[in-house]
């Protein structure tokens, strides 16, 4: 129990600081640890947690509380609430340090010509990261010729239209349900 | 942007001290009714537009700094703005805030997914939802990509980084590691004569 803790703790406080694009860019790193490294949970498991928190109210890195609750859930409810609370912490806390420390010396550095380059060039590595992130969640969700149609309609919506996506998600659970039980 | 809210610079025109209840109230707020992407936009329409709280002289260079430091850009913004207004106490008071009531009801419905995850109709509904989800992932690769591109070595950077993580199953920090450099020396300023290549630059 403890060291699934400090594995939570160990896994979420190097992807903090690793996140350059946002929460989505570590989600590969996740699911590698989740599912092949400490077997905390299935792919589907995986991808069906994080379909969740991305359906969910809050920020889409939600999804580490949900990785937190199920790599302790053997030990029990209040051990795996535990659970998604240390890796929770670990995921906002190292970041958001950087954050306030950096802060304090943004006025001098903002003129910087190397502030835009960095900020250009972790541009398509952060494109590189959600590509192989799609490429994981594409994997186990679309396994049929319904879901890849739900997914190439959300797809279009999300770039033509301003549909609300949890509405989309709303809409796709219902329609799965109607036709796919 | 200027002229919408008083220069908090000016003087004897002090702001209002926003209070730390007002701090949690609104970040509260966001935090439970924030879905899908555009945060940022409505933490600004919020916080500048709304409450005025802060400028966007003061704002945009927050959302700089988290745009391109590591983490989530809604939890950096809610650090930055808390620390603006009421310093460190401030800073911890918004991130808490934000993030609390999101946290309770995702451990709710982790819960409800572990107690009937199984069952034939819970199937049918996440067949749905996780196809939505990946469409969704898929139009911010559009998104990524079209910010990103802007000459070919952007496309070798993007399939690079794919393919450390996809083939080499590499964590992402270590790609990070290797990545970082490489696409940093890319793209570093450049004399004006050289630079002149990368004309598509902003």
């Amino acid at each position: 129990m403890i060291k699934t803790l400090l594995q939570l703790a160990g896994l979420f406080s190097a992807l903090s600081i690793s996140a350059f694009g946002g929460g989505k860019v570590v989600l590969p790193s996740m699911h590698q640890a989740s599912v092949g490294e400490y077997h905390w949970m299935s792919n589907q498991q995986f991808v069906d947690l994080f379909s969740i928190s991305m359906a969910a109210p809050g920020p889409s890195m939600m999804v580490v509380s949900l990785v937190g609750l199920k790599a302790c859930l053997p030990y029990g409810t209040a051990v795996a609430l535990l659970g998604a609370l240390i890796a929770t912490i670990a995921m906002f806390l190292p970041s958001s340090i950087l954050v306030f420390v950096v802060s304090k010396f943004w006025d001098e550095w903002k003129e910087s010509p190397w502030r835009h380059t960095v900020e250009r060039a972790m541009m398509p590595v952060s494109t590189g990261l959600i590509l192989a992130a799609t490429w994981i969640i594409a994997k186990t969700s679309i396994h049929s010729v319904p879901t890849a149609l739900m997914g190439l309609v959300a797809l279009a919506l999300m770039l033509f239209t301003k549909i609300n996506p949890v509405l989309m998600m709303g809409a796709a659970g219902v329609i799965s349900w109607t036709f796919l039980r | 942007m200027p002229g919408e809210a008083p220069n908090p610079n000016d003087q004897g025109r002090p702001r209002k001290r926003v209070s730390l209840i007002e701090i949690a109230g609104l970040f509260g707020f966001i935090g439970i009714t924030s879905f899908g992407g555009g945060l940022t936009a409505y933490i600004r329409r919020l916080v500048v537009g709304q409450k005025q709280w802060l400028t966007d002289e003061e704002f945009l260079p927050g959302l700089a700094l988290v745009q391109i430091l590591p983490g989530a850009n809604v939890a950096g913004l809610s650090i930055y703005i808390g620390n603006h207004l009421r310093g460190p106490l401030g800073a911890v008071v918004a991130l808490t805030s934000i993030l609390i009531p999101p946290f309770i009801l995702v451990c709710i419905l982790g819960f409800l997914y572990f107690h009937a995850g199984k069952t034939t109709d819970t199937r049918a509904v996440l067949a749905g939802i996780t196809a939505t989800a990946c469409g969704l992932m898929a139009s911010m690769v559009f998104e990524a990509g079209q910010k990103a591109i802007r000459g070919v070595f952007d496309i070798v950077l993007i399939l690079l980084t794919f393919a450390l993580v996809r083939f080499a199953h590499l964590h992402v920090p270590y790609v990070i590691l290797i990545m970082a450099p490489l696409a940093i020396w890319w793209h570093r300023p450049r004399p004006v004569q050289e630079g002149a290549v990368e004309s598509t630059k902003p």
